[in-house]
């Protein structure tokens, strides 16, 4: 038994390393659970103090970029009012299904292998992981996990997130994913080859589930090939989110989301 | 502890580690090569320590930068790895290296310096970007964005080292 115990002592260096990088291990995988309350990430409340600290520095100094993607913004909206002022009586439903609300990006990356975003607003403002975020360009992610005041977002740069897609003009579903390559490129799988397709086809969000509503803008297709043996095309769009420049989203929350999906269930 | 080595701690600390968090991937070199400049921190702790606790102030470190990047442990296993191999990799580069209370340009001198540092870096944003890209499919990219970083890192680290070390000449 001493022995033993002399044993463990001598080699107490390379246990505790073998036990501090099961730990790492442990941490890694648990976190690749796709929605977490986990503390450890960028929503907690001591990482967001220090990072809006920075972010408000920089942000700052974007100001007049901000600003210009406000106006054009506006300018959007605008034309969508007064198209809605000419025929007033098509709104797709009775019910007020969707509600958007407003957030600011805190911090953001894109450049690295997986990405994600940290935005204000949290539980309090009745975010819940798995709601869809968007920005007045196209679609930014899937929120991920949620502090009192802040949340983490799976960025559509993040090869976890599968997005259900078509294409406008054929009404071919389809996924997007991002390939990990460059921050404006994703890649749209299984596309049946009887489809036609074009460079410069529109794909939006398909809609079947609740997370994004139906025909968000998500790009544009860029190129494609298919090889004779192959059932599918392999396709890249040219996505429409600016992720370099991202200061504000929108979380989308669905109202009919728990109906919806307990329907799909039976 | 003397007290040159304290204040020299200290400063590593403050730096390396705090000025990196809100920077972690915001300091990038032609979105290519990112700084990772807080593992100069915990490779130039005082040799004195014990593997013990430079694991243990490895592991807290890294996970203190993981808590910031969204990546769990990633940070925190690498830099256990990089603490675990630093006193043999130490004893490879300098035989009488037990006889240094800390460890710095003037201890090293500038050979030392690069030969202690460059690999363990290389070794420690290898770790890091292959269990981040998920694999070691994309190798060419992969080695590429860690040989750029681990340059970029170890420029930064250098440098504050070397204007540190001329100013405390100094005074």
């Amino acid at each position: 038994m001493r022995r033993l115990l002399d044993f463990l002592y001598e080699r107490r260096e390379i246990g505790l390393f073998f036990f501090l990088e099961i730990v790492c291990i442990w941490l890694v995988i648990g976190y690749n659970q796709r929605y977490n309350a986990s503390f450890l990430n960028s929503s907690n409340d001591l990482a967001v103090t220090v990072t809006q600290a920075s972010n408000d520095i920089s942000n700052y100094f974007e100001l007049t970029k901000i600003n210009e993607s406000l106006i054009a913004e506006n300018e959007a909206l605008r034309q969508q009012l007064s198209l809605l002022n000419q025929n007033p009586m098509t709104r797709e439903d009775t019910v007020n299904r969707i509600l958007i609300s407003n957030s600011e990006v805190i911090s953001n990356t894109f450049n690295r292998d997986i990405n994600f975003l940290t935005i204000s607003g949290g539980s309090k403002n009745h975010i819940k992981p798995g709601m869809g975020v968007i920005s007045a360009s196209g679609i930014v992610g899937q929120v991920k996990s949620v502090s009192e005041n802040f949340s983490t977002v799976y960025s559509l740069l993040h090869p976890n997130l599968l997005i259900s897609s078509k294409i406008k003009r054929t009404a071919t579903n389809a996924t997007v994913q991002w390939d990990q390559e460059a921050y404006d490129k994703a890649s749209l799988k299984y596309i049946p080859r009887h489809i036609t397709i074009r460079k410069g086809d529109t794909v939006v969000t398909s809609g079947f589930n609740s997370v994004f509503p139906k025909d968000v803008l998500i790009g544009v297709i860029d190129e494609f090939t298919i090889s004779e043996e192959k059932t599918f095309y392999e396709a890249k769009i040219k996505l429409a989110t600016d992720f370099t420049s991202l200061s504000n989203v929108y979380v989308i929350r669905d109202l009919l989301k728990k109906e919806k999906d307990s329907l799909q269930q039976l | 502890m003397n007290r040159l080595n304290l204040r020299e701690l200290v400063f590593n600390f403050i730096f390396l580690l705090l000025i990196q968090l809100p920077l972690v991937y915001r300091i990038t070199l032609f979105n290519k090569a990112f700084g990772f400049f807080y593992v100069g921190f915990i490779l130039l702790l005082p040799t004195r320590l014990s593997r013990s606790y430079l694991m243990l102030i490895g592991f807290f470190a890294g996970l203190l930068v993981d808590i910031f990047t969204n990546t769990p442990g990633i940070h925190a296993s690498a830099c256990v790895l990089i603490m675990f191999v630093r006193n043999f990799w130490l004893a490879v580069i300098d035989d009488d290296w037990q006889e240094f209370t800390n460890l710095n340009i003037v201890t090293l001198r500038k050979r030392g310096f690069i030969a202690y540092l460059f690999p363990l870096i290389f070794v420690h944003h290898f770790v890091l970007f292959t269990v981040e890209s998920g694999g070691l499919y994309r190798f060419g990219t992969l080695l590429t964005t860690t040989l750029f970083s681990s340059v970029f890192s170890f420029m930064i680290i250098f440098s504050v080292n070397f204007l540190l070390k001329s100013n405390s000449r100094r005074s």
